[in-house]
């Protein structure tokens, strides 16, 4: 059984016995209670409520100045902006005095780090200012184009493109030419600095997922009438009829609803398997494996050489194991494609699904056979049992010490489940039996939802994901369960690993961001590769990441590749970055996505020339946005996207508000495309580049590989 | 406990502290736990949601006087969870419900000896509702919400010293009372 040490509890509970009990109280942890989200959600908003009445408790009066009343002009944005936000006081520190001697400048969005990007930068004076020298007066880092309003004391600097860039870092500065309306200048140039959040996204797409009905609840149970004492369960194809052995060895069928039993074969039968299409069916008697034909019946028998133990089917038709290998019948006779050890005591298990794979034992050793290669691979330990694969046959289950656990075909574990009588489901859902419990979990230990109480022992999934059979008091039962809940999209399930990743990496903590690399992503961060390293320290320090482009690029298994910035500061100015382009894996089995490569790119300075701050791919068009408004005159030449094999595509680029369209593409799903950002291109200041940009992405995987970053929520920034 | 960096908490805390608009981002935070605890307590629905409602409207009317002490902010708002169950232990008595724990981990053929562990589990954990409330509350805090026991003693009130004596208290008489467990293997 599983021992929990806390090592807190050694000098308290010192007997064994007690330690004993202190396990059983660790391992019966409560399940999540009964939440009415609504609950939670009206208790925030009482709160919110509530805060809002006790106003900046330690505030100081100005911050109350920029309440939700005096900003009312600036709509409900402005107001969500100032719930999140914490005045700084810019000039000085002591901010309980009301004098008109200094000038106190403060801004909403002072060092704020996710600032929406549909506002205006508000810039507040703690008293009368002269308009034009204060207009004068304001810089913007990057370069922006800017207009300006004045409401009260309150100059509102608002871009004319409309918007603030995202994932940028602004520094606006009052020079001291800024003059108070009695003719009073600054002391000195005060600054505002704060980073603005990722691009706003268009609605996602409705799901195509069925609404799942509520968890819990099995319907249309009811027993099946079989004799005791049966064995090897199979559904057909389509779900409606099960297949079992008896105890006598007959072949019998019977309607999943309910109905009379056929007796296929009457007696003899060994082993039998049902054809991927559901037409044919081929079973061991007498040692022979005979063929059935279902429908117009008829009947087609192989006399093995060795006598045959297993049977089941591949693509190209059936195949069988002997004690020396497996067999499969050519067109010039049967044919040996795999031999068995012929050391120990071997016996065939299973063959998966698609007839690619074996797993046999070798004595007490799980082995696991590629048909294609004639390779064995152990699973597990010593003494491990098969328990079945999942339906694509990319994974497959076996015994662990402690739990279930999950690998692909190559033997690599991907993930475990809680022990139980699993079976696993075309739907991606694995149930798990036992005496007094039916639960469902996610292939990757995810979403373990108990179904039922009661004994289900055996449960075998039928091909639809939806019924299943049992067995209880020796007699084989059929249910429905309820719908598994929607999966998100796989670009959704890759980003949320992107994100954790970067997120342990900025907290430091290297054990949890280790935990989302895969072998190669753990060689790829093994120090070896220049530049790439999991923890990123030392001054400049890692402030803030945002993620470039994502895509799928791959399925089969999914494949997503992000380009990630990495944002380098000091005294909480952006001086740095450097990018790195991550490749993410999902595994076959658990559907985990895992980091399995990674590279990165050159450091580049901050605050030199404008900056790419979000690149979105389509099949048709590239987006690239800055964040200076740009000389559209430098644009055409200097943006451009080159294909494999560095010939330039695409139409003329297209400029408007920060944004460079390039259009009439035609990217091919999978090829290299390199984005060229030449340093000709200049902002609206005059500044050139600081150097050439250059992105290396792939032409974006098509409907069925997934969706593109322009179709999505973007994610949140660290 | 939260999994945000205690840096990164307190960074939080201190700005509700200044300003109690920003205590929403405390309460998505600890909202979940703190909801179970409850619910753990008082057993009923209804009653978890009233407690819990109390529980963090009184932190956030307290929140400018909280002081950091370099415990985790949570076991702030257990304190206060805690002395907001004790006052409603003083009129309604809980029901234990114990078909709410299950631990499929405990994994393992064969399955009978999976359920004969289960429901020592569900044994031992039916005889911590008949310990004093003080033990009671200890060992909840302690098993059930993974805290450590400086935390504990900061929920409860007390030094870490008593209650390390309420869980070697509590756990001595469940062993007691619960007779002969299965040996661990």
């Amino acid at each position: 059984m599983s021992m929990r040490h806390d090592p807190e509890l050694d000098d308290v509970l010192q007997d064994q016995d007690l330690m004993r009990v202190a396990e059983l109280l660790h391992e019966g942890r409560m399940t999540d209670p009964p939440l009415d989200d609504a609950f939670r959600s009206a208790l925030r908003r009482q709160l919110m409520n509530r805060a809002w009445g006790m106003g900046g408790t330690g505030v100081p009066w100005w911050s109350k100045l920029l309440g939700p009343t005096g900003l009312a002009w600036a709509g409900a944005a402005v107001g969500v902006v100032l719930i999140a936000t914490v005045v700084v006081l810019m000039a000085t520190g002591n901010s309980s005095t009301g004098t008109l001697d200094q000038v106190y400048v403060t801004s909403p969005m002072s060092d704020q780090s996710a600032v929406r990007l549909e506002q205006p930068i508000l810039v507040k004076f703690n008293q009368p200012m002269d308009h034009p020298s204060t207009e004068a007066a304001v810089q913007i880092t990057p370069a922006t184009t800017v207009a300006f309003s004045w409401q009260s004391n309150t100059l509102s600097v608002l871009p004319t493109s409309g918007n603030l860039a995202p994932n940028t870092q602004y520094q606006v500065t009052i020079g001291p030419g800024a003059k108070t309306a009695t003719g009073k200048p600054l002391t000195e140039p005060k600054t505002i600095t704060f980073v603005t959040s990722p691009p706003p996204s268009p609605s996602p797409s409705p799901s195509p997922s069925p609404t799942p009905t509520p968890r819990g609840v099995l319907t249309d149970q009811h027993q099946l009438p079989l004799p005791a004492g049966i064995s090897n369960i199979r559904w057909s194809a389509d779900s409606s009829t099960v297949y079992v052995i008896t105890s006598k060895g007959a072949l019998e069928s019977v309607p999943a609803a309910g109905g009379e039993v056929t007796v296929v074969v009457p007696d003899g039968v060994s082993s039998f398997a049902l054809s991927t299409e559901g037409d044919r069916l081929a079973y061991i008697r007498g040692g022979k494996v005979e063929i059935l034909t279902l429908s117009p019946t008829s009947t087609t028998e192989i006399v093995p050489v060795l006598a045959p133990t297993l049977v089941g089917w591949t693509k190209s038709g059936v195949e069988w194991t002997a004690a020396d290998g497996v067999y499969t019948q050519g067109a010039d006779g049967q044919v040996k494609v795999a031999p068995l050890p012929t050391s120990g005591t071997v016996t065939a298990v299973s063959f998966s699904p698609d007839g690619t794979h074996l797993t046999y034992t070798q004595d007490q050793s799980l082995q696991l056979l590629d048909l294609a290669t004639g390779k064995s691979i152990t699973l597990g330990n010593a003494g491990a049992q098969f328990l079945g694969w999942s339906p694509d046959s990319t994974g497959l289950m076996y015994s662990g010490a402690q739990a279930i656990v999950l690998s692909d075909v190559g033997g690599k574990t991907s993930s475990s489940v809680p022990a139980g009588e699993p079976s696993w489901s075309s739907r991606d859902e694995i149930l798990l039996g036992s005496d007094t419990d039916l639960y469902e979990v996610n292939p990757d230990g995810s979403g373990l939802t108990r179904l039922a109480e009661g004994t289900f022992h055996l449960p075998t999934w039928a091909p639809n994901g939806t019924a299943f059979t049992y067995f209880r008091g020796g007699a084989l039962f059929t249910a429905s369960a309820p719908a598994p809940p929607p999966r998100p999209p796989a670009l959704d399930s890759a980003t949320s690993v992107v994100n954790g990743f970067m997120q342990a990496r900025k907290a430091g903590l290297q054990d949890k961001a280790t935990a989302y690399l895969d072998d190669n992503g753990r060689k790829a961060y093994s120090g070896s590769n220049a530049g790439l390293n999991l923890l990123v320290t030392g001054d400049p320090g890692f402030s803030r990441y945002y993620l470039l482009t994502q895509e799928i690029i791959a399925s089969e298994p999914d494949t997503a590749q992000f380009v990630v910035r990495i944002v380098l500061s000091h005294d909480k100015l952006d001086v740095s970055t450097y990018e790195e382009t991550l490749t993410l894996v999902r595994t076959q089995g658990s559907q985990q996505f895992f980091v399995d490569g990674a590279a990165a790119g050159p450091l580049l300075p901050l605050g030199k020339g404008a900056e790419v701050v979000s690149v979105d791919v389509s099949l048709g068009s590239v987006k690239i946005t800055f964040d200076s408004d740009l000389m559209p005159a430098s644009v055409p030449a200097g943006v451009i996207i080159l294909d494999g094999k560095g010939k330039q595509v695409g139409g003329t680029p297209a400029y408007a508000n920060r944004t460079v369209t390039i259009g009439d593409l035609d990217l091919k799903p999978g090829e290299n495309y390199k984005l060229v950002v030449l340093p000709t291109v200049q902002d609206v200041g005059g500044n050139n580049m600081a150097a050439e940009y250059d992105l290396t992405f792939l032409g974006p995987a098509d409907a069925h590989g997934g969706k593109h970053k322009d179709e999505i929520p973007s994610p949140s920034p660290s | 406990m939260s999994d945000l960096p205690r840096h990164d908490e307190g960074e939080l805390v201190e700005r509700a502290k200044q300003d109690p608009r920003q205590f929403g981002a405390l309460y998505d935070l600890h909202f979940q736990q703190i909801y179970r605890f409850v619910y753990s307590r008082v057993r009923e629905q209804t009653a978890a949601e009233d407690v819990t409602s109390e529980i963090f409207m009184k932190a956030l009317k307290a929140m400018p006087r909280y002081q950091d002490t370099g415990r985790p902010f949570a076991a702030w708002l257990y304190q206060i969870a805690v002395n907001a169950i004790a006052d409603r232990y003083r009129t309604m008595r809980p029901s234990y419900p114990l078909e709410d724990f299950h631990d499929l981990s405990i994994a393992g053929p064969p399955l009978e000896e999976q359920a004969a562990h289960r429901d020592e589990i569900r044994r031992i954990w039916a005889l911590v509702e008949a310990l004093p409330p003080q033990q009671k509350t200890a060992l909840v805090l302690k098993f059930q919400e993974d805290m450590k026991i400086e935390d504990i003693a900061v929920a409860m009130g007390k030094t870490p010293g008593a209650v390390k004596l309420l869980i070697h208290r509590g756990v001595s008489r469940l062993r007691d009372e619960a007779g002969t467990l299965r040996p661990a293997e």
